[in-house]
């Protein structure tokens, strides 16, 4: 919500505006009366308030100052207004534009509400009641928005406020120059001022030589259509003059201004202007608008509490939400887990009153029937041997001796870890006279017979040695009918 | 802007509100954060208490399906004293009765103290000690058929369970020499075999 002020001469209007629309409207006499009124308006109120004034008493000058800026433009600036506006403190510079040739210079538009006595009892009661104030304008500053679409170089925009008079505001090149407002009585009409108005001001802007010589000017003029037709009548017809009549409705929709004309009074157009687009620069200084930058530091406090609470907000929920779904999760995984146990129990209590925890009886059980595979039993043996020996007669038996090694190579396809079964075999091998040749070979199909029942046979001492290395003597005084010999066999389960 | 305490009933508000706010925010981020680290901790706590508990449940079909097949064995070995303690007097008394059987011409024993046994390659016994009684023998024997009716008569006739590592026998021609005149009764056998009585102790039983 914003209120806005439109101070005219002896009058001061307040509307309160809300989204674009007016809510609430009310007029006030430049009297004790009428300020006491407005102040009673004002203490209900605490939106920032924006103060339009169309007083006669507003000065305009055009400067050229070096370009500055910071500390240095601003001490320029106020050596300025100490120069050309002493006596009042409403007052500002406008940069036009800075110069293209030479030092670059800054073009500047000073201007100021020359008679402070018509604003400062308004703005006192506003300070009073600590209404924050947003600035002080004027009509001739927030008028160039109206032209800016005129292709004209020097134009004249004129508009009449019901409040204070007839305003004539001149641009060139679109920018601001100089404004009049002249009072408008009672027994002159709209038309007849700006009839009589418009020539007197021709000729001023020729004397100050702010129109060049033979130069158009263009007038704009803003007012109610049933006033426009009759000024296209009254208004002399001559070639220093261009018209363009803008009718206010028209205006009104082309900057989205909702609001009914029912005569030329502008001041809804200024006023709905300043609502939607305030200048930056005005006349207000850093005491006038003191509680509207109290009003900016709490709005800005509140938005960042509000921010910080939203962003919060934004930043708690997923965390939230990712919370509960672990809580609900959790919820559910314990559930699951009491079934599951309660499942495991149910098996565990159906278990027979033993002697020991499954787990033992099966490392028991298994540790014992490995251990078996490492038993030396002699029935396995003995009956092995015997069940060869049977087929090999002419082969005896002397000592025998077998145990259980580990360090024994592993034969393929046996199982390496299982200890092999050693056996030293002692025998002799009668009835070959000296057949000596018949009688290893004898031996060879003993040992051969051993191998095909899985032995791995090594000999550890032959009845001749007829290898190239060995040693024979004869053997006839010694001989006892027999040939000793010796083998190693051993053999581990098969895979 | 210079700003006095008159400005602060103006600023109040906007102070206690961005105070509140920040409190606010620090509340809420604390206590989100504590109940997000909670809920975590809860989720962390019931995923492990679901993994014990399906590992107890495995645990537990696993033993119901050993149960069933080592039982039956586990209780024979317990009737046979395999699982205890050593049974030395009903080795000792089985040996005699076995003696007196005369299986073999002759026989002596001698069992040294019990030890760990430590088979190779190892044996994974679980929770069980294996326990050896170093037991060594010697024969006198007419044929190698009497060994076997010895080690068959030890292993039916003692309870308890006797790991034989190895055998030696020798023939001698003593009998012979005695003016012997039965080929088959002229030539002994001495054997010498070793060995160990084995049980199994459960480390948790008690001593």
């Amino acid at each position: 919500m914003k209120l806005l002020l439109f101070l005219g001469i002896g009058h001061l209007h307040a509307q309160l505006m809300a989204s674009g629309e007016i809510v609430t409207q009310r007029e006030f006499i430049d009297s004790p009366d009428g300020r006491e009124s407005f102040a009673a308006f004002l203490q209900a109120l605490k939106c920032p308030a924006y103060l339009l004034t169309d007083l006669i008493e507003e000065d305009f000058r055009h400067e050229t100052v070096p370009h500055l800026s910071g500390r240095s433009r601003s001490a320029l600036l106020q050596r300025k207004f100490e120069q050309f506006y002493r006596d009042t403190p409403f007052r500002q510079a406008i940069l036009l534009q800075r110069q293209k040739t030479g030092r670059r210079d800054d073009d500047t538009l000073f201007s100021a509400l020359t008679n402070p006595s018509l604003i400062k009892p308004w703005l006192d009661i506003l300070l009073a009641q600590q209404t924050p104030l947003a600035g002080i304008y004027s009509v001739p500053q927030i008028s160039a928005p109206l032209v800016k679409d005129h292709p004209a170089e020097h134009l004249l925009l004129i508009s009449w406020e019901k409040s204070a008079g007839l305003r004539q505001t001149y641009f060139s090149k679109h920018r601001l120059q100089i404004s009049r407002l002249t009072p408008v009585n009672a027994d002159l009409t709209f038309q007849q001022a700006v009839v009589s108005e418009l020539t007197r001001t021709y000729q001023y802007l020729k004397s100050l030589s702010l129109l060049p010589s033979g130069q158009t000017l263009d007038v704009r003029l803003l007012g109610h259509s049933h006033d426009l037709i009759e000024l296209q009548l009254e208004l002399p017809r001559s070639a220093d003059m261009r018209y363009d009549f803008v009718n206010l409705a028209d205006l009104a929709r082309q900057h989205h201004i909702d609001y009914r004309f029912t005569d030329s009074d502008a001041r809804q157009i200024f006023l709905h202007q300043l609502a939607a687009r305030p200048p930056q620069t005005h006349y207000a200084n850093a005491t006038h608008t003191h509680y509207f930058t109290l009003w900016q530091l709490r709005h800005a406090l509140n938005l960042t509490s509000g921010t910080l609470l939203f962003g919060i907000l934004l930043w708690g929920m997923p965390n939230l939400w990712q919370s509960s779904n672990n809580a609900a999760e959790a919820a559910s995984l314990k559930t699951l887990a009491q079934r599951t146990l309660g499942e495991a129990q149910k098996i565990t209590l159906a278990f027979p009153n033993t002697y020991a925890p499954a787990a033992d009886m099966k490392a028991c059980v298994s540790g014992m029937r490995k251990l078996g595979r490492y038993d030396a039993a002699p029935s396995g043996i003995l009956h092995q041997l015997s069940s060869i020996l049977d087929r090999h007669p002419r082969i005896e038996l002397g000592d025998l001796a077998w145990r259980m090694d580990t360090a024994e190579p592993v034969a393929p396809n046996t199982l390496a870890d299982v200890p092999a079964q050693v056996i030293i075999f002692k025998g002799r091998m009668t009835d070959f006279a000296n057949d000596y040749r018949a009688a290893l070979n004898y031996l060879e199909n003993f040992q051969r017979d051993l191998v095909a029942r899985g032995y791995q046979v090594a000999v550890l001492a032959k009845p001749l040695d007829v290898s190239p290395g060995g040693s024979i003597a004869d053997q006839r005084d010694t001989h006892t009918g027999a040939l000793g010999f010796a083998l190693k066999l051993s053999r581990r389960p098969a895979t | 802007m210079k700003l006095s305490t008159s400005d602060f009933p103006l600023m109040r508000q906007g102070i206690l509100a961005i105070c509140a706010s920040a409190l606010i925010s620090a509340i809420v981020l604390y206590s989100s954060g504590e109940y997000a680290e909670s809920t975590q901790n809860d989720l962390r706590s019931a995923q492990a208490m679901l993994d014990d508990a399906r590992n107890r449940l495995t645990t537990a079909h696993q033993d119901r399906e050993n149960m069933a097949i080592y039982a039956g064995e586990y209780s024979v070995l317990i009737g046979q004293k395999i699982i205890g303690d050593d049974q030395r007097l009903d080795w000792i008394e089985g040996l005699e009765k076995i003696r007196q059987k005369n299986l073999v011409t002759d026989f002596r024993y001698s069992i040294a103290p019990q030890k760990i046994y430590a088979p190779k390659p190892p044996i994974d016994s679980g929770n069980f000690d294996i326990h050896y009684s170093e037991m060594k023998l010697q024969f006198d024997l007419l044929h190698e058929a009497q060994l076997l009716n010895f080690f068959d008569a030890l292993r039916t006739g003692i309870k308890g369970r006797y790991q034989l590592e190895g055998c030696t026998l020798q023939r001698t021609g003593a009998a012979l020499n005695e003016g012997n005149n039965n080929p088959a009764a002229a030539t002994y056998i001495k054997a010498e075999c070793g060995g160990g009585w084995i049980t199994l102790k459960n480390r948790n039983a008690p001593p």
